[in-house]
């Protein structure tokens, strides 16, 4: 029983064949009757008063079948997040001035795109144009352009905050005080987005009482929340179907406007709307990530231990609260998990600008945080004459460790990620050898490592997930899961766990997923814990069901049920195979004698099953998860020396996933999140100025192709394993990997050319003009020491 | 999506084309592969009432004339120029520049003419307008310059940023140009103007026929290179290209012809630099020399968030580079013959 079938293994997509062949349906393929063509028309300013709205002329043009304002919507606002500190703060559509440029202000349906987009440009809008800003040091400060009031309970000395959060433990000053080396520096990140290749679409039709909606998205629960709050209907009249997802990153959780608009459009109408975002507006009115700014104050022994660490995060949160506030309380977890930090002072604003509103991406904020503290690690680590391992190793949490929030790291841990990956990319050898004895020619090596952690399934609405599992009469099962796959193979994995609960091909197992009608609630792709919640939830499910299929096997080869074992959907006895009986025998028997139970199993999840409560955004109190990865990073880069031009030439990450379901789904978030860190490190800028996007398209927004792509390899430290029939624990690996080989690559640039970098990307032009300050101190302390005493 | 009506005619034939054109005025477009124009309509930034589609009229394979020239057909696509055994093995430097173009869609679709006729770029420019630059620029036809604000209503900072103009300017290269009133032949440098809002030397009703490119006499020797920041699907921040001459000896230069594109207006030639190397031995300094020049005569318009600076820290490297990478490939060829 012990040996695994399904579970471990690299089995194949479910979802494979249908993608590759085109038959998947995503939400703009499907097709109904009578469709309705949705526009939303958006700001042209990036902060200014609407004085007056008049529709009349589009609505008065042929085609034009409804068109909407905020005046048509029941003012309910809604926000990434819902609390009685952080109430919802935006309308669906602006009421009476517009703060980002593409901001929503009216939206209309038409029979077809030239009818609708010649509909937009006659609603007449009387502008007052009002001043704007752009940077978060400059929108913090008084006098500073009002976009939103401060929030009330943040400091009185600054303006545009849209939250806070602080927390501190330990003595701060006496452990600098007690500290023999301190250092401060100030780090900074370029706006980043997404790049999810199928854009928003949203697909909504009412039918007298019930409004169906499609929309691509990472949580249908979540959706259905957002919508039928805004649109003031039951949860029972809105019924978000299952597509297929072309990727999000963090680009697809909340509610958007074009849902509400789709939505309230169809209403309106009678038939059915569809709005399907253009990759310009994408880029130029619709969510991208934080760039934070950290500043790092960090106290250590002479032997690399950390003292005291002081953190202030600022987040450019753009013109709505969003997930800003998440950011900064996030920033804080990302300081405090991968090493012990005896005292601690943390301080996050988040702060409105009128740029358009932040949404999680991909590591949410990590990335930023864990480039900032590896990066100065290093500079602590140079300075006081210790090597990058060895710092690192000093201070890496160990398994069983107690976090400060009450967490613990359970059997995971930085060190033997940290030592495993010194050890399978040589660095100890390798790093500091082109600065040495610098090769002949103008390319350089370098190599660099980062740490990183990432929390699992933590409680946010919501909050837990529960499965069904069907036994079909053949033997065969249906899954009923709300867990939706977004190209990271949820449906894959659970039917792996099912198939090996119940001893079932993966043939036999269907899922029918994603869909709020017909499939329990699920806590959504977008919190880092599906395989752990949503799997453990099938897991029980399944389980439930092989527990019904074994007690009616035993009531009928009349055996104990510890002397049964199931294989290839037959029950079997231990010691006497000849007596057996196959699932549709049991099945049959089970609807004869237990009253006509067709065996159904139920499960359900949360991750911290006892902790009734949410950590605080404000002040971080509060458990958060049980499940903490952990991992190591290292990037080897070449530098061009007399251009400046950089490349990522391998990675090596080293990760605690606890175990892996499926290796090669976990390989490939692995060298996704590699792909995706080396255009953070490179390539890829959202340009703005005065909040308009400059390069709103695929070609000036450069993400890496195929061909930037480097060698990733990986290995996994396993710290847990998977028994039938028992709870397990897996732990994050899809956002957490895209931090540690961020910073790595920093660390490996400042290895190959001593041009220390303290905002990504690491761009060409960064890069020389680092090279050549360093030419110029040194032709400083040349002259210097030239001259006569 | 286009979001406007248009006419689209189909010619069989340039001449029927180029009638078809001139009875437009100028409301009028030739659609060849599309790559350029269709995002252009897409952007509306051109809304022409009128498409004649070129589809229909099969280009003549590359030949090599009776002087030794090769002829290319405007309507050759990128993907057959850089595949043609006879362009790689004629002019390398032409298959080259093709090759670095776009993506390999592009290059099944675009066209060698069409590529010389793209439009000039400008990140303000090349979006649409429908909540962000609103209000028309200059090239649009407006009162208003987003980049360069202070820039008098004649003057347009937008680049040219095709990979094969500096190619066919380095290799001495001329267009065929059929008009209503026949043919004529310019050399492909005269093709542009320099001036952003108008980038072309072409009137309304002409299209381009053919490339001609003169033989290569011996001692001819070249080097390309395309500046990017992912190396593929993207235009140049800078294009490199250059021919040398060199004497019998291997390392005289007796001319010289650099062009740099993508920086400005149109592609540029420092006629100075190109100068300094003639009937001079090629050694390092000397090509760095040149390359330094360069990147100060041509002095870049900051585009595409790259500064002019790191343009001409770009421009300086990769064009020593090149001049070396040109020597080298003389030399290789002298080895093995």
């Amino acid at each position: 029983m012990s040996e695994l079938n399904y579970v471990g293994k690299s089995v194949k997509r479910k979802d494979g064949p249908d993608k590759v062949t085109g038959k998947a349906v995503y939400t703009q393929d499907v097709r109904l009757p009578n469709t309705l063509i949705g526009r939303i028309l958006r700001s042209p300013h990036p902060h200014a008063r609407i004085l007056r709205i008049d529709t009349s002329r589009a609505r008065a043009l042929p085609g034009v079948k409804a068109v909407i304002t905020v005046e048509d919507t029941k003012g309910i606002k809604h926000g990434f997040v819902e609390t009685p500190r952080y109430p919802p703060d935006q309308e669906v559509l602006a009421r009476g001035k517009v703060v980002h440029v593409g901001e929503e202000i009216a939206a209309l349906a038409a029979v077809d795109q030239i009818t609708a987009q010649k509909a937009l440009g006659l609603i007449d809008i009387e502008w007052e144009i009002l001043p704007a800003v752009f940077e978060p040091e400059d929108a913090m400060r008084p006098g500073a352009p009002e976009i939103h009031p401060n929030h009330p309970k943040a400091p009185r000395e600054f303006a545009n905050i849209g939250g806070t959060t602080e927390t501190q433990w330990g003595d701060i000053e006496k452990g600098f005080a007690e500290s023999d080396y301190v250092r401060e520096d100030r780090f900074e990140c370029q706006l980043r987005t997404h790049g999810y290749l199928e854009p928003h679409v949203t697909l909504a039709h009412w039918e007298s009482d019930k409004l169906n909606v499609w929309t691509s998205s990472m949580g249908v629960f979540v959706k259905r929340a957002k919508l039928a709050k805004v649109l003031d209907l039951p949860y029972s009249s809105v019924r978000i179907h299952k597509t297929y997802v072309g990727g999000t990153f963090g680009g697809k959780i909340d509610l958007y406007s074009h849902e509400y608009c789709a939505s309230r459009l169809s209403m309106i109408t009678g038939r059915p709307v569809q709005i399907t975002a253009s990759r310009e507006e994408i880029f130029s009115a619709y969510r991208h990530a934080q760039p934070l700014i950290l500043e790092i104050k960090t106290g250590v022994k002479k032997d690399g231990t950390l003292v005291a660490q002081r953190i202030r995060a600022i987040n450019n949160a753009g013109a709505f609260r969003g997930s800003g506030v998440v950011v900064i309380f996030l920033a804080w977890g990302f300081t405090m998990i991968p090493y012990r930090i005896p005292n601690l002072k943390y301080e996050g604003f988040s702060v409105y600008t009128n740029h358009t509103v932040r949404a999680p991406q991909r590591g949410h904020g990590a990335p930023k945080v864990r480039f900032a503290i590896e990066s100065q690690m290093d500079m602590i680590a140079e300075a006081l004459g210790i090597d990058p391992i060895t710092i690192r190793m000093r201070n890496a949490r160990e398994p069983g460790e107690q976090l400060p929030n009450g967490d613990n790291t359970h059997r995971g841990g930085l060190a033997a990620c940290v030592a495993l990956a010194a050890e399978k990319s040589d660095f100890l050898a390798k790093v500091g050898r082109d600065r040495a004895s610098p090769p002949k020619g103008t390319l350089r090596r370098g190599i660099g490592i980062g740490a990183s952690a990432y929390m699992g399934g933590t409680l946010i609405y919501p909050n837990g997930s529960a499965v069904i599992v069907k036994m079909n009469d053949d033997g065969s099962a249906i899954v009923l899961t709300g867990a939706i796959d977004i190209g990271q193979g949820s449906e894959t994995v659970i039917s792996q766990i099912v198939a090996e609960e119940l001893s079932i091909g993966m043939d036999d197992v269907k899922i029918i997923s994603s869909d709020t009608d017909t499939t329990p609630q699920d806590i959504g792709a977008w919190i880092s814990g599906m395989t752990y919640v949503t799997g453990n939830a099938a897991r029980q499910a399944a389980g439930r069901a092989r527990e019904k299929l074994l007690q009616v096997a035993s009531e009928k080869m009349g055996a104990e049920v510890e002397n049964l074992v199931l294989k290839d959907k037959m029950v079997y006895h231990r010691l006497n195979p000849e007596l057996k009986m196959s699932y549709r025998e049991v099945i049959a028997a089970s609807v004869a004698t237990h009253r006509g139970d067709t065996i159904i199993g139920e499960g359900f999840w949360r991750t911290m099953r006892d902790e009734p409560t949410h950590p605080s955004l404000a002040t971080t109190k509060g458990r958060w998860t049980e499940n903490y990865a952990f991992s190591a990073q290292v990037a080897e880069v070449e530098v061009d020396i007399e251009t400046g031009e950089a490349r990522l030439v391998k990675a090596l990450t080293v990760h605690d996933c606890g175990f892996p379901i499926n290796p090669q789904l976990v390989k490939g978030q692995v060298d996704g999140q590699i792909s995706m860190a080396l255009g953070h490190a490179f390539m890829e800028e959202v340009l703005t100025k005065d909040g308009y996007t400059l390069n709103p398209n695929w070609l000036d927004y450069r993400m890496p192709t195929i061909h930037n792509m480097a060698i990733s390899e990986d290995a996994d430290v396993i710290t847990e394993q998977y028994r039938v029939g028992q709870p397990y624990r897996t732990k994050e690996v899809g956002e957490g990997l895209i931090s540690g080989i961020l910073a790595a690559m920093g660390n490996a640039v400042y290895d190959a050319t001593g041009v220390r970098l303290y905002s990504t990307p690491f761009s060409a032009e960064k890069i020389l003009a680092g090279l050549r300050a360093l030419e110029y101190a040194a032709k400083k302390v040349r002259s210097a020491s030239k001259a006569p005493a | 999506m286009i979001l406007f009506d248009f006419d689209y005619e189909r010619a069989d034939t340039l001449e029927q084309a180029v009638a078809l054109l001139a009875r437009l005025q100028g409301d009028a477009r030739a659609l060849a592969g599309g790559t350029d124009l269709l995002p252009g309509m897409r952007m509306e930034n051109i809304r022409p009432g009128l498409l004649v589609s070129l589809s229909g009229i099969e280009p003549e394979a590359p030949q090599v004339l009776a002087d030794g020239s090769i002829r290319i057909d405007a309507l050759t696509r990128l993907a057959t120029l850089e595949n043609s055994e006879l362009v790689r093995r004629v002019v390398p430097m032409l298959a080259q520049s093709a090759h670095v173009v776009g993506g390999n869609q592009i290059r099944q679709m675009g066209t060698l003419g069409g590529n010389l006729c793209q439009e000039v770029r400008c990140l303000h420019l090349d979006q649409k307008h429908d909540y962000q630059f609103v209000a028309p620029c200059y090239k649009r036809g407006g009162t208003c310059c987003y980049p360069f604000p202070r820039n008098a209503p004649e003057v347009c900072w937008s680049v040219y940023m095709s990979d094969i103009a500096p190619a066919l300017i380095a290799l001495n290269a001329q267009v065929e140009i059929l008009g209503e009133t026949g043919t004529r032949r310019i050399d492909v440098e005269a093709l542009f103007t320099g001036n952003g809002l108008k980038p072309l030397a072409l009137s309304q009703a002409e299209l381009l026929r053919a490339v001609l490119i003169p033989a290569a006499a011996p001692g001819f020797t070249w080097g390309f290179h395309k500046s990017t920041v992912r190396g593929g699907l993207e235009f140049g921040m800078a294009v490199l290209a250059v021919a040398l001459q060199l004497a019998e000896d291997g390392r005289t230069c007796t001319d010289a012809r650099i062009v740099v594109g993508a920086v400005r207006e149109g592609p540029v030639r420092p006629v100075a630099a190109e100068r300094s190397l003639i009937g001079k031995t090629l050694d390092e300094e000397r090509m760095e020399q040149a390359a330094a020049d360069t990147s100060r005569v041509v002095n870049p318009l900051p585009h595409h968030g790259f500064s002019k600076r790191h343009l001409m820290d770009n421009i300086r490297v990769h064009l020593r580079r090149t001049l070396a990478r040109a020597l080298q490939r003389a030399r290789d060829q002298e080895a093995g013959r």
